[in-house]
Formats: C-alpha cells, structure tokens, sequence
C-alpha cells in the first residue's frame, strides 16, 4: 500500500447557532494515497464541501467547528497547527479550487498579481521569477496569450479561462494534494470537458493526490481512481471507482448510479431517489439512509450499521449489503452480520 | 479617461443653466423686500423706490435674469447688497476658510472613520467592535453646537491650548475640524464596516485564505479596495455638503466662512450674493460627484467610464 497523503480519521464538523447543533460531518474517515484521485461523491448538504473546508481549515467565519478527529496530512495533524502554521501549507503544499469560478477571482486584482502573490509568499521568489514562474503556470493550463492575460482582470475572462486561472493559482506551487470542490459544476459542457481534460494531464505529470469533489457520477468514473460517497454526513460506501460501479454494495449509491441516464437503454424515465435528504436536526436514530431506503428492515430504523466489508478494498455502511440483488455474497465482517 | 471627463464638464453647463433659474426665481419668493432693507428703517418711499431702481429691482424678472445671465458669462455675480462689494470677492473672500476648514475634517473624518470601520469588521461582535460602533452613534447623535462648545471650555477656557474662535492660524482648525468631522466620521464608520463584511463573505476572499494569505493583506489588499466603492460615494457627497458650510459650527467658533455669509445674506435678502453662494454649492456638487466616478473607475477595473 502506498503513503497515505491524507489521512481523516473520526472527523466531526458541527455548526452551531443560537440552541441547536447541526452535525454536517459526523464521524468521516477518508484516506488518499500519493497521486491518488478519490471523488468524494453525495447529494448537495450531505457534508462534502464542509468535509474540504475542514481539512483547508477555511471554516473561518462559516459557524462551523471541528469538534474531533484528526487530520493527518504528510505526517502532521492539521487539526493541531497553529494558524500561522496552516497558512504555511495552505495554497503550497495543499491547494483548492473552487466551485464558482466567476466569483473566486478578486474583481480589483490583476490575474498576474493573483498567482503571483502566493508564489511570492510561499516559494519566497523576486518578482521577476515569480513572474516567469506565473507565466509558466498559465501556459501549462492551457491558456492562449498568457503574457497578455496576466496584466487583464478577471471580469475579462470567460468562465472556463477563470476556471483555468483558478487551476493555475493551485497549481503555481506544486502542491502534495488538491481539493477540487465541484470544479466544473457551473461551467458549460464542453468547457467541462476541457477542465477535466486539464486536470487529468496535470495529475498525471505533477502525480498530485486530488480530493475530488463532485455530484456528478460521469466525472468519478473518467477521472477517480477510488471513491468515497457520503451521505448526511456519513460516509455511506468507499471503494475503487472500477468496483463501485460495477458492484455497488449500499443501496444509495445504487440509487444514484440508477439515477443515470443511459444512452442505448431506452428508458423513459430516470431513477430517482424517493424522498429528501434527512435535515440534519432531525437524523434518524438508525440508518441515515433507512427512511427513503426500499431495502429497509426493522434493524436500520434501530441501529445504526457501521462500515462493513462489501468486497475487495470494498467499504459499504449497510446491514442489507449481501443481500443486494445481484450480489454474491462474501466473507462479511463477523461483527457486522448477525 | 480624459475623454470622459470632458464630456461631464460640458454637461454641466445646462445644468447650471438650470440651477441658476430655479436659485433666481426662488430667492424672490423669499419674503421681504431688499430695497426697503438696503434703503434703512427711516427710508421715505422715494429712498426706498431710488434704492430699488438703482439695485435693477424695478425691472421685470425675465429682464433681471437676462442681466444676471450676461453677468455671469463675464464671470460677474453682481454686487452685494448689503457691502456693496462685487459678489464674486465676497464669497471669494469665504471660500478658503470654509475650504480648509471641509478639508481638515473630511481628512481626519476618512482616516478615523476608515480604521474604526475596517476594525469593527474584522473583530465582528467582539469589544473592539462595540467600543467603535459605540463611539460612531456617539458621533451621529452629539449635537455640533454641544460638542463644539464642549470643546472650547475645555480645550481654550480652562485648559487655554487652542482658540476659542476665528481663523487666525492652523491651531484654529484643530477644534472646528474636530466637532464638524465628528459626524463624518462616523458615518464612514458604518458604511466602512458594512460594507467590509459584506466583502469578506465573498468568494474570492476565500480564494485569498486558500492561498494562504495573512490576514492583514486579505482584509487591506484583497477586501478593501472591493469594500470601498460605497464608502466613497458616501464620503464625496459629506464633503459636498461641508463645502456649503456648516453654519452651526462656523457659527459656534465665529468661523468667517460661507455657511455664516449664507445666513447673512438671506437675513438681509442680498439676492446677488444667495444666488452667488447657491450657483457654486450647485458646481461644487457636479465636480465631486465627477470626482467620485473616476475614484470608482480607478477602484474596480471593471466600472469603465464611458
């Protein structure tokens, strides 16, 4: 097994206001290996974007606290740092890029400027390298006239070459992991496309791990390596991407696999999941999943079912995971099946 | 740029022509006449009628505001009233004192307003925002003439730093400035911190956290400038209005500046001179809010002047 370059383990995200605890990570464990990308996949509200907002410690004035866990990053607990300590690796050795890319790039700066003052900040360079290295950044995502869009502001620039900017600033010192949270979400199809095309070129040269955040099945399944959903603040199943999708174990992620259209198959209607996500005050004492879950037993509604062995590096939180139709059964953990 | 402004300094000319008609016809709905005031309180009819036809009072109004016009494109605002003085001299005479006197309290007003702001804003809810939220209504709600004469008794009677009044040196700035940009100030104050806030809930002020930034550079270099733009606006339309003078303070510390002459002037009718003193408030408006469109356009790149 390679080095882990993050390892969350037990982590728990509150958010506090006047008289009530809203749990939006609740007990995550995530692990990503050197040059691993693992999609971290779920309906909006189930804890994704708060999940990377705790490791970047960007929870800032959000009202969100880690409450507990431990977040180990090259061998250091980021939950431990001091603030000064964080924003050393933060934007260096750990970057992130941003779901809204029309408004993640300050309107007042120069796009020069914005790459720029992190490489001066963190690799310590003049000016004039900084600008070559800037330079250098731009042309490696892809942008036409770099030198000319250094000195334009970002409200010159499209969507996708906002994106592209963005990717740029992440990348500009070389970090060890990127948190991508939805990149592609509000961009157009094609410029989707490209973004991941983008992506997958610079992972497979930097080898960075990337925590890649999406609602989007397609995207996981062209760009992850392994996958992790999560559901209501929990993670709901964790397997290599090749496996969840042939073999999904927990009947959510079958439900969002059903929820795909397909191409050649001649439905009418897509799948759906019956029901909402579960609002975070009122979580079901049992299984998160149980109550829009059509495979429900009298024990999810009581117990809460830990991750169980579903397979080959296969993680499934579900009692009923054998039971699945269609899938064979394995050796369960004994803890789990009763 | 140059182009645009340019083009706003020939706009102005109709409304100036506009301004000037509505002073002219409002100041002789002022009650009173001016030649029975300028002739004296024994004046005969005769004197009175004398003195009313040696003013132009006697001629119809189309007539006078014609005559006022050529005057005006000679650069002539008639002669006062009341000093027999070229207007154009009276108020020359004003202006400087009312100017440095907008001048000194706008700078400390921005400067103070802008630093309270931006620290209320960051330490949100904490004391330092309170002590300065607290202070800001404590600067909206003094009354001018309190603060003002709060101020000479302290600082010219008893302790006899400053002077009590009058604009005789730049100490004589230092208490009319204080109690005039006190309000000022806090205005700024509030919109500083607002606005602020509402900048730092932006995306791309998590964008600057992401890269790691101090926070000092992200609030001053990141957030700020973005922050600004209403506070500019708020702040030019402040120093138009102490540019009118204030007559309060001019008035509490005996400051020979325009908002006392205003006062002056309307109390003893001197039409030429009200007219004078409104036509250069209606100027001084047009070029702050020219100023305060190219402060925008040099604020965000994104606002073009066209």
């Amino acid at each position: 097994m390679k080095k882990p370059v993050l390892e969350i383990t037990g982590l728990q995200t509150h958010f506090f206001s006047d008289d009530e605890v809203v749990r939006a990570v609740d007990g995550v464990d995530i692990r990503i290996e050197e040059g691993q990308t693992l999609g971290l996949v779920g309906e909006s509200g189930c804890g994704k974007s708060v999940t990377s907002l705790s490791v970047m410690g960007l929870l800032g004035d959000t009202g969100g606290k880690v409450v507990a866990g431990s977040v180990f990053f090259k061998g250091k607990d980021l939950l431990r740092l001091s603030d000064k300590e964080m924003r050393r690796l933060r934007g260096h050795e750990m970057s992130m890029i941003f779901q809204e890319p029309m408004t993640s790039l300050n309107p007042t700066l120069r796009i020069g400027e914005q790459i720029a003052e992190g490489i001066r900040l963190h690799l310590a360079l003049d000016k004039k390298k900084a600008r070559s290295r800037v330079l250098e950044t731009l042309k490696a995502v892809g942008i036409p006239r770099a030198e000319g869009i250094m000195r334009e502001y970002p409200y010159q620039l499209s969507g996708g070459m906002r994106q592209r900017v963005m990717i740029a600033m992440a990348m500009s010192c070389e970090p060890d992991l990127l948190i991508a949270d939805e990149p592609t979400t509000a961009l157009d199809v094609t410029i989707q496309a490209q973004i991941l095309d983008l992506m997958r070129k610079l992972k497979e040269k930097k080898e960075t791990a990337i925590m890649f955040i999406t609602h989007d099945l397609g995207v996981v399944a062209d760009m992850c390596d392994r996958v992790v959903v999560m559901y209501a603040g929990q993670v709901m199943e964790e397997a290599d991407a090749r496996e969840l999708f042939a073999n999904p174990g927990h009947p959510y992620t079958r439900g969002l696999l059903g929820s795909l259209p397909k191409l050649l198959s001649g439905q009418k209607r897509l799948g759906v999941i019956p029901g909402n996500v579960p609002v975070f005050k009122q979580v079901p004492s049992g299984c998160r999943f149980a109550g829009r879950c059509s495979y429900q037993t009298e024990k999810c509604l009581r117990e809460v079912p830990p991750l169980l062995k579903a397979g080959d590096r296969h993680l499934a939180r579900c009692w009923q995971t054998f039971g699945l139709a269609g899938v064979e059964a394995g050796t369960a953990d004994k803890a789990g099946l009763q | 740029m140059l182009k645009f402004i340019v083009r706003r300094l020939l706009g102005m000319i109709p409304i100036l022509f506009v301004v000037s008609v509505l002073i002219f016809s409002f100041v002789r709905m002022i009650p009173g006449d001016p030649a029975r005031l300028a002739a004296g309180p024994d004046a005969s009819y005769q004197d009175i009628q004398a003195v009313r036809a040696k003013l132009g009072l006697d001629k119809p109004m189309v007539t006078q505001y014609l005559i006022y016009v050529k005057g005006l494109l000679h650069g002539n605002l008639g002669t006062s009233l009341k000093s027999g003085r070229p207007v154009t001299k009276v108020i020359g005479s004003r202006f400087m004192a009312t100017f440095w006197l907008t001048v000194a309290s706008m700078a400390w007003a921005f400067v103070i307003g802008l630093f309270i702001g931006v620290l209320s804003a960051v330490k949100r809810n904490k004391w330092q925002d309170y002590a300065g939220m607290f202070s800001a209504v404590s600067g909206i709600s003094l009354p001018a003439f309190w603060l003002g004469l709060m101020l000479i008794q302290v600082f010219s009677v008893q302790l006899g730093w400053l002077p009590t009044g009058g604009f005789a040196s730049w100490q004589s700035l230092i208490l009319p400035s204080l109690t005039l940009g006190s309000g000022v100030a806090a205005v700024i104050a509030r919109f500083t911190r607002s606005s602020l806030m509402e900048v730092l809930k932006e995306d791309y002020t998590r964008t600057a956290r992401a890269k790691g930034l101090p926070p000092n550079v992200i609030v001053w270099k990141h957030a700020l400038r973005n922050a600004l733009v209403p506070v500019v606006t708020m702040t030019g339309l402040q120093f138009g209005f102490l540019l009118g003078g204030s007559v309060v303070v001019e008035t509490v510390f005996s400051w020979p500046g325009l908002g006392r002459l205003l006062i002056d002037s309307v109390a003893f009718r001197d039409y030429p001179t009200i007219q004078g003193e409104m036509l250069l408030f209606a100027l001084e408006f047009i070029l702050i809010n020219l100023v305060v469109d190219v402060l925008y356009a040099l604020l965000n790149p994104q606002i073009r002047l066209e």
